[in-house]
């Protein structure tokens, strides 16, 4: 079983949370081109080993969190909030 | 078990597929994890929901034992479809990013390429599948052919 930490809520099952993908700045809607766009929403870096991500914990506080996981061992630690 | 199953049959609405091998061992294919992970471990969680499925639509399989489950890497690209075609490197094609269907489709997409190969532009039937379609923004509504893993 792979366990992630909500910061919130502490050590949950990973079935509880949905992934929304690597953390990255979003373009300015007023200034991005077309370009920047699909960079954003097509290209992550996709690494094997650490990254920053963004997680929701759909079925415990519904808040947004940010995590940094190791995408070959799966080990996690939340970043920021209360735990 | 005894050889009772000649196509692949696989379920949209339940995720899975199953087909049958010679010596009659059945394969059952599930879907990804839903998170991006180069760990390529399977897990309890993920046969036991396969293996609901699995009874969801076979039920006369309740008795079957497990004999082994693996897990590998899925070259998933943004819209779940393939790139198939040539690159804007002469000479260099490429037929990748099959992500969860890959055997199922693979003869098929051979022809495609060879053909391809042979004209030295891409047929009609995979030019929507193209490299260029990611900066184009032309996305393919493709995740209903693999069934499996959206």
């Amino acid at each position: 079983m792979i366990l992630i930490r909500c910061p919130w809520c502490g050590q949950r099952d990973a079935g509880e949370f949905h992934y929304s993908g690597e953390t990255t700045p979003r373009p300015d809607p007023a200034s991005a081109t077309a370009q920047e766009w699909r960079d954003y929403l097509y290209f992550p870096a996709n690494p094997r080993g650490q990254v920053t991500e963004t997680w929701y914990h759909r079925m415990g506080c519904r808040k947004f969190f940010t995590l940094q996981r190791d995408t070959d061992t799966n080990e996690s630690r939340p970043v920021g909030g209360p735990q | 078990v005894q050889p009772f199953l000649a196509p692949v049959i696989v379920s949209g609405s339940l995720h899975v597929y199953v087909s049958q091998t010679d010596r009659g061992e059945l394969v059952f294919g599930a879907s990804v994890d839903p998170f991006t992970s180069y760990s390529m471990r399977g897990s309890l969680e993920f046969i036991e929901g396969l293996a609901g499925h699995v009874l969801e639509l076979m039920p006369a399989l309740s008795k079957v034992r497990v004999l082994r489950q693996w897990a590998g890497l899925c070259d998933m690209t943004p819209d779940f479809s393939p790139v198939m075609g040539p690159t804007p490197v002469g000479g260099f094609l490429v037929d990748v990013g099959w992500g969860t269907y890959g055997f199922k489709a693979g003869p098929v997409s051979g022809e495609a390429m060879a053909r391809c190969i042979a004209d030295g532009r891409a047929p009609e039937i995979i030019e929507a599948f193209g490299l260029g379609r990611f900066g184009a923004g032309e996305l393919v509504g493709e995740k209903g052919a693999a069934a499996v893993g959206h």
